[in-house]
């Protein structure tokens, strides 16, 4: 029973109270053939098992006319601790994604990868085909612990190794135990045995809302690691890893025109040995299990209860959960979140390159054929694929043989054009036509934005360097827009939030800079900033740094006062 | 005030006395025509209920029908009642209802047989006429027969069932007392003919009885006609395919207030196309004439310019004198190579030739109207009926084709606008009359739409029996035709069940006949509990998988062997439980 006061519990605690953990009446509703969707109540409950439903809404205004329902679709997220995968799990995936989806892979902001295009009488056998390939869209969505990201460093392959087995092992601790997902989706049985199922971390109801956790191997701090429910930050000493700082706070959702509900950026509060990560993390789910709002899913995050109750109160239920104290924290740097580019040597002589994946969408474009340049290397490459959190892809663990042959196959297929520092550091949500929050398109915008603010840093000779800009179509901040240098997010068909000052290495958000604007106001915006940055930084100053040290914005001094500081003409 | 002429010089009067007519006519009062028109009339009826004039003894006549689209019965009972006035004792009989030995034993015998697709019979005719071409079929040594062959010249084996039947009769012994005739699409006044006499043949008339000419083109109702088609308007036109779809399908909502067109769900509506009018240019163009605006008038509204037959192929290499395809005509492979996918305008441009106005349209046969199921009932919308037109649009040879009334209906016509149609019954496939009867419905495509009709019936009236529908497509978001109405009918209980087949939303196509096998056991369950099964849509594939697939089924949910499932089948056919519309 929850111990958060506020009541009436939100009508999901029901339905998940009520769902003989997270079976509904899925079975039944993937078997009526008249529509593509499933009944409302189930389409929270598939969430658990990494499937959204959602409709192309480019088609909704002609669906009635043409007496039919919306067009039901179905987005599946792969559960993929640490992004690490087989180059024949790709294989695998694509697959998938031309026979069952819509032909395209989609890597997201959190190191996996989202089918979309599912109609309904493909789920199943797209999950079946998933499961084939040793993997699973178990607790991708849903209010549990989602997927597990750490640190992609592909020069660090020892470290990287230990972080990845790290997020495999948290991941695999809090799964949930319901046998649900294997009788729906797989072979439709029932699992044997009599004993009466549990879920001994999450309990019947779950947890109010998402939990994501993150592990970052300083100075990359390419998993964003503060803004995540919880992070780890990676403390090495003689270049191993002896521990890890505690982050606990962070979560980028927020709702347009309502203050009470804000990003955070997580605070560090102790330092705990490798070996008590799973404990801790455990610890701090089971304190939000109990603790958390059920009653606002606005405010169920942990970063609400942590302002609510306290960040020392937290400190100490976590404590008393684990039976001992978290030690002092430990100091750490980071110098980016952004992804390093292209090839990189790793310190064990193997080689990485990290392709540039547009919005992490993989498609095959004119001149730029990343599926079908990803379908040949997977074909040939003997090491792994690793997804990164900025939605990019590392062909990683290449001999100095192989080498060459990955090269040519990535030239053959346009794909090592060169690519702006600021298209490099991008990153955009789905948004339109599919999900159905978005306010305003961004995939399908941003390339575009980028192009015109391109050509303006090309005349300043900015091009070369690095600036962040990320956009989402909704407040709910999948692609961390909080967390840019330069943040755009959606408020209506065509109108964004700029916000300027993030940090270049994730460390503080950013502020609003204008409302409502459209593209011409974003350029008109954006422009004299440029050519302001472009004559007046400091020696590799930061864009960021630079707005702010310039006045343009205040700075985000704590994770709560991202609505705090405004100018007075938006406040 | 100078009144225009009432009459048209068309009317059967002589000319002076249409003259007369008009003068009085013209100059009479609303009052006076309306009491004229009412005397007409009255006294008509009166001369009506006089006995017709009767031969000495009533010769008995069989009128013998094999009819898939409803022409041939259509004929056969207008011959009935033409004979019948003329003192015969004339009944129909379906083919799909008797044997050969039961035929011969008629007296006299007309015979009105359809041709289908590729020169098969009828399929309700499918067994007498395997009966009729057995070794054993029975002898026809006194009867007197007669023949009429329907058919299409667009196809081989042209009238083939007509044909066959003239034969084997002869052969059989039978005496032919007039010649076969073999009618193409235009028969109404070749047919007539051929009636008046076969059956002076038969029973010559006696001295001083009154002669009383076959009419088949005058109905004997008001209702529209395909001579005489009601302009219906067009109310609602909706493309009901996703804007995504590989294809096209309007759902037309017609307005026929004021019509007698008193259809019943399963019925079919026959549309009076218009050509197109680039293709109408073309055609002009091909032919070396400017042409009129009677003479495109007349191509657009009147003539068949696409349908390519063998006997234009003929006509034009005489006309032209161009050896090539003078060669080819009297070559019957290298004609059906050239013939297929072609049609008029590939023949005109194969050989160039100026023609006259007069050569073309000699050219050419009537323009025939096209014949859509009804998608409504009369019960939920009693003024409209209601069209499923699926687009026709392919390449071939070169050149874009597109069907001719389809397209039309598609892209020439919007609500608002209008259309010219009329009534065909479809007496062969209408609801149980019994409404508790469960009905399994099959149709993919536009084969779902006489089913929207009898579900708005059965809804309508309430009826018991359960209901269930197999509908399938090209893919599920894009192809779900009716889909809300569907789920609405699902949600009120009228339609018990819904089992859909899309092809092409996983690499494996599945169809109809797959769902129907998925549900065998309960599909042959409701069938063993009465269940009358109907199949609308494509002959070709479709139709042929779900009988096939029906015989698999009483294969291994009635255990019965090959022949029997045949037996079966057959039996279910004729107690009108399975009852196919196919095209």
């Amino acid at each position: 029973m929850t111990k958060h006061p506020a009541r009436p519990l939100s009508r999901n605690e029901a339905i998940k109270e009520e769902s003989r953990f997270l079976r509904g009446t899925l079975t039944e509703g993937l078997s009526r053939a008249e529509t593509g969707a499933l009944s409302e109540d189930d389409t929270q409950l598939t969430k658990f098992h990494g499937i959204y439903q959602q409709d192309d809404r480019d088609l909704r205004a002609e669906r009635g006319k043409k007496r039919m329902e919306k067009a039901f679709i179905f987005m599946a997220r792969l559960r993929i601790p640490g992004g690490v995968m087989t180059p024949a799990q790709w294989l695998a995936l694509e697959a998938v994604a031309q026979e069952r989806g819509n032909g395209t892979l989609r890597l997201t902001t959190r190191e996996t990868i989202q089918f979309h295009g599912i109609i309904k009488s493909n789920l199943r056998p797209a999950i079946q085909a998933i499961n084939a390939a040793l993997l699973d869209t178990v607790a991708a969505c849903g209010d549990v612990n989602r997927n597990v990201i750490a640190a992609t460093i592909p020069y660090r392959p020892a470290a990287h190794g230990t972080v990845a087995a790290l997020a495999r092992a948290i991941s695999a601790h809090m799964r949930p135990r319901t046998g649900a997902y294997h009788e729906i989706w797989l072979d439709g049985e029932k699992i044997a045995g009599d004993e009466e199922e549990a879920e001994p971390i999450y309990g019947r109801a779950y947890l109010p809302r998402k939990f994501k956790i993150a592990i970052a191997v300083p100075p990359l701090n390419d998993v964003d690691v503060f803004a995540h429910d919880l992070g780890f930050i990676a403390i090495e000493e003689d270049g191993r890893i002896v521990g890890y700082d505690v982050v606990a706070g962070g979560g980028m959702g927020m709702t347009h025109g309502e203050p009470d509900t804000f990003p955070r950026t997580g605070d560090v509060i102790g330092f705990c040995r490798p070996e008590q990560v799973i404990e801790v993390a455990e610890k701090a789910v089971i304190v939000q299990r109990d603790w958390g709002n059920r009653a606002s899913r606005k405010h169920a995050r942990l970063k609400y209860t942590i302002e609510e109750f306290g960040l020392d109160w937290f400190r100490a239920e976590l404590e008393r959960e684990l039976g001992y104290p978290l030690q002092t924290p430990r100091d750490f740097r980071f110098e980016r979140s952004a992804d390093p580019h292209g090839w990189i040597e790793g310190d064990d002589g193997l080689w990485h390159h990290v392709l540039f994946i547009e919005n992490g969408r993989v498609r095959d474009m004119p001149g730029h054929q990343l599926l079908s340049g990803l379908h040949e290397i997977a074909s040939v490459h003997r090491g792994n694929f690793v997804l990164t959190a900025n939605q990019n892809l590392i062909i990683s663990g290449v001999t100095l043989e192989q080498k060459p042959a990955i090269g040519a196959l990535l030239a053959q297929h346009g794909l090592d054009r060169p690519v702006s520092g600021l298209r490099r550091g991008a990153m955009a949500c789905v948004a339109l036509p599919t999900c159905g929050l978005a306010l305003a398109e961004s995939e399908r915008y941003m390339p575009d934005l980028l192009t015109t603010l391109e050509e303006i840093l090309e005349r300043h000779g900015l091009a070369a360097d690095e600036i962040t800009i990320r956009m989402t179509g909704c407040p709910n901040g999948c692609a961390r827009p909080y967390l840019a240098e330069i943040g755009l997010v959606g408020r209506g068909p065509g109108t964004y939030n700029l916000y300027l000052g993030g940090a270049f290495d994730g460390t503080r958000m950013n502020k609003l800079y204008a409302r409502d604007v459209t593209h011409d106001g974003i350029i008109a915006a954006l422009e004299p900033l440029f050519s302001a940055y472009a004559r007046e930084r400091a020696d590799s100053e930061h864009f960021s740094d630079f707005v702010i040290r310039a006045g343009y914005v205040k700075p985000t001094t704590a994770g709560n006062r991202f609505h705090a500081d405004l100018s007075p003409e938006l406040s | 005030m100078q009144s225009l002429p009432l009459l048209p010089e068309t009317a059967p009067f002589p000319a002076d006395q249409i003259a007369a007519l008009n003068r009085i006519m013209g100059n009479a009062t609303a009052e006076q025509r309306a009491w004229l028109g009412g005397f007409l009339a009255g006294h008509q009826a009166a001369n009506l209920a006089q006995p017709a004039p009767a031969p000495a003894r009533k010769v008995g006549l069989t009128i013998l029908y094999a009819t898939e689209s409803g022409n041939a019965e259509a004929l056969a009972g207008a011959a009935r009642k033409s004979a019948s006035r003329l003192g015969f004792a004339a009944r129909t009989v379906d083919m799909a209802d008797t044997t050969p030995a039961e035929i011969a034993r008629a007296e006299n015998l007309l015979i009105l047989a359809s041709t289908w697709g590729e020169g098969d019979p009828p399929e309700r005719a499918t067994d007498f006429m395997r009966a009729l071409l057995a070794e054993d079929a029975p002898r026809f040594d006194k009867t007197r027969f007669a023949v009429l062959a329907l058919g299409d010249r667009a196809y081989v084996n042209f009238c083939q069932t007509g044909r066959q039947i003239d034969e084997r009769l002869a052969a059989l012994g039978g005496r032919r007392v007039t010649d076969r005739i073999e009618c193409d699409l235009d028969y109404d006044a070749d047919a007539a003919a051929w009636l008046d006499r076969a059956l002076h043949e038969i029973a010559p008339e006696p001295e001083g009885a009154a002669v009383i000419h076959v009419d088949f083109a005058r109905a004997a109702t008001e209702a529209p006609s395909r001579q005489a088609p009601f302009d219906a308007e067009i109310t609602e036109h909706v493309n009901l395919n996703g804007s995504r779809s590989s294809t096209r399908t309007v759902h037309l909502e017609l307005s026929v207030a004021g019509a007698a067109l008193a259809y019943e769900p399963g019925d079919a509506i026959g549309v009076v196309p218009s050509n197109d009018p680039a293709l109408v240019e073309q055609v002009l163009h091909a032919a070396g004439l400017a042409g009129d605006n009677d003479l495109h008038t007349a191509l657009r509204e009147r003539y068949d310019i696409t349908t390519l037959t063998r006997p234009q192929v003929a006509a034009y290499a005489a006309l032209t004198q161009d050896a090539t395809l003078g060669a080819l005509a009297n070559d019957e492979a290298a004609l059906a190579a050239f013939m297929a996918g072609r049609q008029v305008i590939d023949l005109l441009d194969a050989a160039s030739h100026r023609l006259t106005e007069a050569q073309l349209t000699s050219l050419l046969r009537p323009l025939p109207p096209r014949l859509y199921s009804v998608a409504s009932s009369r019960k939920a919308t009693p003024d409209e009926a209601h069209l499923l037109v699926a687009a026709v649009e392919y390449d071939a040879h070169g050149r874009q084709r597109k069907g001719v009334a389809s397209m039309d209906v598609i892209e020439r016509r919007k609500a608002g606008g209008s259309l010219r149609l009329y009534l065909k019954p479809n007496p062969h496939f209408r609801l149980p009359a019994d409404p508790d009867r469960p009905v399994i419905m099959v149709g993919p495509g536009t084969g779902v739409a006489p089913f929207r009709g009898f579900m708005q019936e059965r809804d309508a009236i309430g009826a018991k029996g359960k209901n269930w529908l197999f509908f399938g497509g090209r893919n599920f978001t894009h192809d779900f035709l009716y889909q809300l109405e569907w789920q609405d009918l699902l949600k009120r209980g009228v339609l018990s069940r819904l089992d859909v087949a899309f092809s092409r939303d996983q690499r494996g196509k599945i169809y109809v006949q797959h769902r129907m096998w998925e549900a065998r056991d309960e599909l042959f369950g409701w069938l063993r509990d009465g269940a009358a099964l109907y199949v609308c849509g494509d002959a070709k594939a479709m139709a042929k998988d779900v009988h096939a697939t029906l015989l698999r089924i009483a294969a291994e949910q009635g255990g019965m062997a090959p022949e029997a499932a045949e037996v079966w089948l057959g039996e279910l056919r004729r107690a009108g439980r399975y009852l196919r519309d196919v095209y």
